[in-house]
């Protein structure tokens, strides 16, 4: 495998954590909550796939059908709990911390600890494949790139062109004033929340279609997730897709230059460094001017 | 018409205003003068609903608004130009003005509104595209008028519009407040800028460590030698 | 007398740790026991380490995993492959451990970006880090996994478990003692000034950057050696075993249930933890045990977030009654379960008690009200000028002080000097540069040029806590003091690191005269959310004169304050300056200024205005229009 092979492999993979890292930047950045149970969400969006593709013969990219809603009433729920308790940004995340580490010991407790996966015959994309050019892509990773840079595009598109994605951004840059022009916060965080819910369930799907999953799979994803947050700046919206793009690609390379256990070394190196020299972000917000 | 009786404002447990009394009627531009720390700006913010009076009331057309949360407060007619002009710096210009109209009433009026503030004040048009930050301090005050004016409000609330900006600005400033008055609007001024201020008012109060000292007309409140002293201490 | 008790709690646990293994030999308890209690004394080193970077300083890490996988690595390699001294590897572990934390620390507390949430992320880096490093060198582990031997000990210890219970006490007593002592010694203290306020703290004299670097030492080096004494229990290390989220989640739950602000409430966590989880565990129900450690979380941050200790040291009879008389009966009737067993209920109806309504939080400023002595308000002479070289030169020079924040001019060139025994009043409108001068002054900001002279040495470029040795101290518009702290202790800090440093008792003795100075003697023992707003300020002034400043930035110390309050704030600036001390007054009330000013500074859109005496700067008619704007008969210019 080429160097160039590794980078488009590696970045495909990374538009994934890209999109799992949109609804925790985006809450983290307009709501002031980092909510660590977005983790959980999405594990249960991927063993729910799982389970429905399996018992009730869905074909799996179907199940976001019931899962999408029922996890955006779940995220909505606790951004209300969030709300009515009044949590600052920091309790936020040992509370979520606390409801990340009871789902997964209830995931475990009812689909077991063991490496969950659906039969080829009820996910049949796992096993194809697409040639482009010269080089061979698995379905599912071209699948959630394509989810990925959807959502993001949309997200973007709601975020500058509606009322409500405008008042959000409205709502991250002075919630005093925000309030005085009539925006209330609490429906549009909400609603925030639960769309945030949606994309986990989601990306808990297109998990569950590329690759087996185990109840503690959240505890995987977080360092990854994290670094891509940071790296693509907390709230930007296409930060967290190009910085998804970016850790896939470094991580593929160094994977293939110096082996797989390399690569968290490398990502993680560029958060400490990212952190330390740019701590709003690599991508500019916006073109200014 | 806007009644306020007998407001008494903390902070915490430190009392800010004491038994403040005053009205504002149609299309009218009242000035409340007074020191720094006077307890102007807090009298503004209280209005707004962003303080909540321990006691007294405010009233707006026969509609008690004291305990009215913010948010709603731009429904009842009310909009606000904040001091230091707090825009949302890192979106448009364009995108300021949507926010201010915002609420659904100001929002079936969107467009008849854009046109009224771009016919005022046309640097915002040309300007549409730009990032709020980017703009002149003198452009930044237009915009915040201007988005406090999308909300179609009929009483604007302007906390030190002239502060930080260079003389010849401040007499735009203060042009664009006699065309928006002159659209009807009424209007409490709360500017450090007392002469100016006092100048295209009808109406004035005079505010001292958080209390009303003296109020009325606002030529007769320029020619007070108690006005210069509260103001100046001496 | 609360230090005594905390000796004796110390030494306590110490002959407790002793006695254990000596009773198990003649007593035929299992050998489960000593590994269950080393089990608890691992997680105490560890939580307790974890707090004192994290509890005291509130610098909150995700990466305790990143210490204690160095002392684990480091027993495994250098012990376990190449068969090093034991005991000198542990130390190694420790010191690597502590070398790592010092790293992080000289990357981390540099920037001041990095607070908060973004510095909890930085840590959580780490584990990551090291992991990929173990994983990638086969010199390390390569991802194989290392065996490490049952090491040689005396036969005195024999068997293991026992050995190892005795290592464990070692560390764990260690991680106590390095808590307990940082508690009542400025290095503690320095801690919780930066928890509550850190540029307060630095503005105080803290040496912050230092004091935080001791705390992340302090916790890689216990981190560390409990990581390399682990790892001979363990027997067969992994890096999945070791670079987890297992032991940052439990070091968090163990202080967060405890007490993060007290040296021992992660020993209690660990103690409510290891316990609850052990009952589970035999139980058969360590399918729960996440669900109930996410609940506790939950729950804690929710309705408890101040921790366990608090609730204990309300009603500490009644807590501690209840938990030796269930400990105690049911061993004495031996109708249901084990030794543990009886533990994990004398905990749980601890707890329970603890959490009943009712039992006031000691409200201290009412306990001891009736036993200060009045006449608080003696002109005490407690301050001293600075060492005087006889003329009355001027104490502060600014010259051509300019501050540029992005493209704004906040100043634009201003000089000013302040002589020995003045009272200087700066006023200007808002937004003129008052408190950017204030800031630049005591070192909060840097200017963008200009010098500034302070008894002839310049302080432009030194850190906050350097000028306030030599001589500045500030006050803040809005109070900030330390909100953890009383009244008294708040002053304390102040002394402790002020320019005649003293020890905590000797500072808490010395506070009451800087308060009696103030006014505010009788409330010593409140805390600063127990105290008006005025309170608070003269608090700010009286925490300010305690590090005997030479000069004295008052910004608006008066602001929001009622006339009565007012009178009284201008008798507390006249004493403080009859004590010796120089004085700039930014104030907005003027008729203040004029009362206590010996000349006023008037500033205006960055550059000094006017200055001189005050009745006559005010008829000044460049400062009436710069107050009251363009004048009806003079316009423009």
């Amino acid at each position: 495998m080429s160097e160039l092979q590794a980078a488009i492999f590696g970045a495909l993979g990374g538009s994934l954590f890209g999109l799992m890292a949109l609804g925790l930047s985006m809450g983290w950045g307009f709501l002031k909550n980092i909510n660590l149970a977005h983790f959980a969400m999405i594990l249960l969006g991927g063993y729910l796939t799982v389970d429905l593709a399996t018992n009730l013969g869905m074909s799996p990219v179907a199940t976001i059908v019931i899962t999408a809603p029922l996890l955006f009433l779940v995220g909505a729920l606790v951004q209300a709990g969030f709300e009515r308790f009044d949590v600052s940004e920091f309790n936020s995340l040992l509370i979520s911390y606390g409801l990340l580490i009871i789902t997964v010991q209830v995931v475990t407790n009812i689909w077991t600890a063991d490496y969950q996966r659906m039969a080829p015959d009820v996910n049949p994309l796992a096993a194809e494949s697409l040639r482009i050019g010269p080089f061979v892509f698995p379905a599912p990773t071209l699948l959630a790139a394509a989810f990925a840079v959807a959502l993001v595009v949309l997200a973007q598109f709601v975020l500058e062109k509606t009322y409500a994605g405008r008042a959000l951004q409205a709502f991250g840059q002075d919630r005093q004033i925000a309030s005085a022009f009539g925006i209330d916060h609490r429906m549009l965080g909400v609603l925030l929340a639960g769309a945030s819910g949606a994309s986990a369930a989601i990306a808990g799907m297109l998990i569950a279609v590329g690759e087996p999953l185990i109840p503690f799979s959240p505890f995987e994803w977080i360092g990854r997730v994290f670094a891509i947050v940071i790296l693509g700046g907390i709230g930007n919206v296409k930060g967290t897709l190009y910085a998804g793009l970016l850790v896939g690609a470094v991580s593929g390379v160094v994977a293939l230059a110096w082996g797989p256990s390399a690569s968290p070394l490398v990502v993680f190196s560029l958060v400490v460094l990212a952190l330390v020299f740019r701590p709003q972000g690599l991508f500019p917000r916006k073109a200014g001017h | 018409m806007l009644r306020v009786t007998d407001l008494d404002v903390y902070y915490g447990d430190a009392q800010a205003l004491w038994d403040i009394s005053l009205t504002v009627t149609d299309a009218e531009v009242v000035s409340i003068v007074g020191s720094n720390g006077s307890g102007k700006s807090t009298l503004v913010n209280t209005i707004m609903g962003m303080l909540v009076p321990r006691r007294g009331r405010i009233i707006l057309d026969d509609v008690d608004i004291t305990d009215m949360p913010g948010h709603r407060m731009c429904r009842a007619g009310v909009a606000i130009v904040p001091e230091g002009r707090r825009l949302f710096p890192a979106m448009t210009v364009r995108d300021n003005l949507d926010l201010g109209a915002f609420n659904p009433a100001a929002r079936a009026r969107h467009a008849e509104s854009l046109e009224w503030v771009h016919t005022l004040f046309p640097r915002l048009a040309e300007r549409r595209a730009q990032v709020a930050g980017s703009l002149s301090g003198g452009e930044q005050q237009m915009l915040a008028l201007g988005r406090a004016l999308m909300a179609q409000p009929w009483l604007l609330l302007m906390d030190e519009p002239s502060l930080g900006l260079a003389p010849v600005v401040v007499d735009e400033v203060f042009d664009a407040i006699e065309t928006v008055n002159g659209e009807g609007v009424s209007i409490v001024l709360v500017e450090q800028n007392v002469q100016r201020a006092l100048d295209i008012s009808s109406r004035a109060y005079l505010l001292a460590e958080g209390r009303i000292v003296l109020e009325g007309d606002a030529k007769e409140m320029a020619q007070n030698p108690e006005v210069r002293r509260a103001v100046l201490g001496v | 007398m609360r230090h005594d008790r905390g000796w004796i709690a110390l030494a306590a646990i110490g002959v407790g740790l002793f006695l254990v293994p000596v009773l198990w030999e003649v007593t035929d308890f299992a050998v489960f026991y000593l590994v269950f209690l080393s089990g608890i004394l691992f997680w105490v080193a560890q939580a307790t380490s974890w707090n004192i970077l994290s509890g005291y300083s509130g610098y909150f890490s995700f990466g305790q995993g990143a210490f204690y996988g160095v002392g684990v690595y480091t027993m495994a390699v250098l012990f376990g492959r190449h068969g090093w001294n034991w005991l000198l590897v542990i130390l190694i572990g420790g010191v690597l451990a502590m070398l790592l934390g010092l790293g992080i620390g000289a990357l981390a507390f540099r920037l001041s970006s990095l607070k908060g949430e973004i510095f909890a992320l930085l840590t959580l880096a780490f584990p990551f880090i090291l992991a990929g490093i173990v994983r990638l060198f086969d010199a390390i582990d390569g991802g194989q996994g290392v065996v490490v031997p049952v090491p040689s000990f005396p036969e005195l210890l024999a068997p293991f478990q026992k050995f190892y219970f005795v290592l464990s006490s070692a560390v764990a007593l260690l991680a106590l003692t390095v808590a307990y002592l940082m508690h009542r010694t400025r290095y503690g203290w320095a801690l919780f000034a930066i928890r509550d306020d850190e540029a307060a703290a630095e503005g105080l004299g803290v040496p912050t950057f230092f004091h935080k670097m001791i705390a992340i030492g302090a916790n890689g080096l216990i981190g560390g050696l409990s990581g390399a004494v682990v790892a001979l229990n363990l027997g067969f290390v992994s890096v999945e075993g070791t670079f987890n989220l297992t032991v940052p989640l439990f070091v968090i739950v163990m202080s967060v249930l405890g007490s993060r602000n007290h040296w021992a409430g992660p020993l209690l966590g660990a103690v409510y933890i290891h316990t609850l989880q052990n009952q589970l565990a035999s139980g058969g129900f360590e399918g729960w045990s996440l669900i109930v450690l996410g609940v506790i979380l939950v729950l804690l941050m929710l309705l408890a977030p101040e921790g366990l200790m608090a609730r204990f040291t309300r009603r500490p009879a009644l807590a501690g009654g209840v938990f030796v008389s269930v400990l105690v009966g049911l061993g004495l009737l031996r109708v249901w379960g084990d030794p543990v067993s009886w533990l994990a209920a004398a905990l749980g109806a601890t707890a329970v008690v603890a959490f009943l309504p009712g039992g006031s939080a000691r409200v201290p400023g009412l306990v001891t009200a009736g036993m200060m002595t009045g006449d608080e308000g003696d002109p005490l002479d407690v301050t001293s000028i600075p060492p005087s070289d006889g003329s009355d030169g001027p104490l502060l020079v600014a010259t051509d002080v300019a501050k540029n924040f992005g493209g704004v001019k906040a100043l634009r060139g201003v000089s000013m000097s302040v002589v020995k025994g003045e009272l200087v009043g700066l006023v200007g409108p808002n937004g003129s540069g008052k408190t950017t001068l204030v800031n630049i002054v005591s070192g909060a900001f840097s200017p963008t040029s200009g010098a500034i002279l302070l008894n002839g040495t310049e302080i432009v470029g030194s850190r906050p806590h350097r000028i306030a040795h030599l001589g500045i101290a500030r006050t803040y518009q809005i109070p900030r003091p330390f909100s953890s702290l009383t009244v008294r202790d708040n002053v304390a800090v102040a002394i402790m690191f002020g320019r005649e440093p003293r020890r905590l008792g000797a500072s808490r003795q010395a506070a009451g005269e800087y308060l009696d100075l103030v006014g505010l003697g009788r409330l010593a023992d409140a805390l600063p959310g127990q105290v008006n707003l005025h309170e608070r300020q003269l608090l700010e002034m009286a925490r300010a004169i305690a590090t005997k400043p030479g000069l004295l930035l008052l910004d608006e110390a008066m602001a929001g304050l009622n006339p009565v309050e007012i009178d009284n704030a201008v008798e507390v600036v006249q004493r403080i300056r009859a004590s010796g001390v120089s004085i700039v007054l930014v104030e907005h009330l003027l008729r203040v200024v004029n009362q206590l000013a010996t000349r006023i500074v008037v500033l205006d859109q960055g550059i000094v205005l006017a200055e001189g005496d005050p009745g006559l700067v005010m008829k000044d008619p460049a400062v009436v229009k710069a107050y009251l704007g363009r004048q009806a008969d003079a316009p423009g210019d």
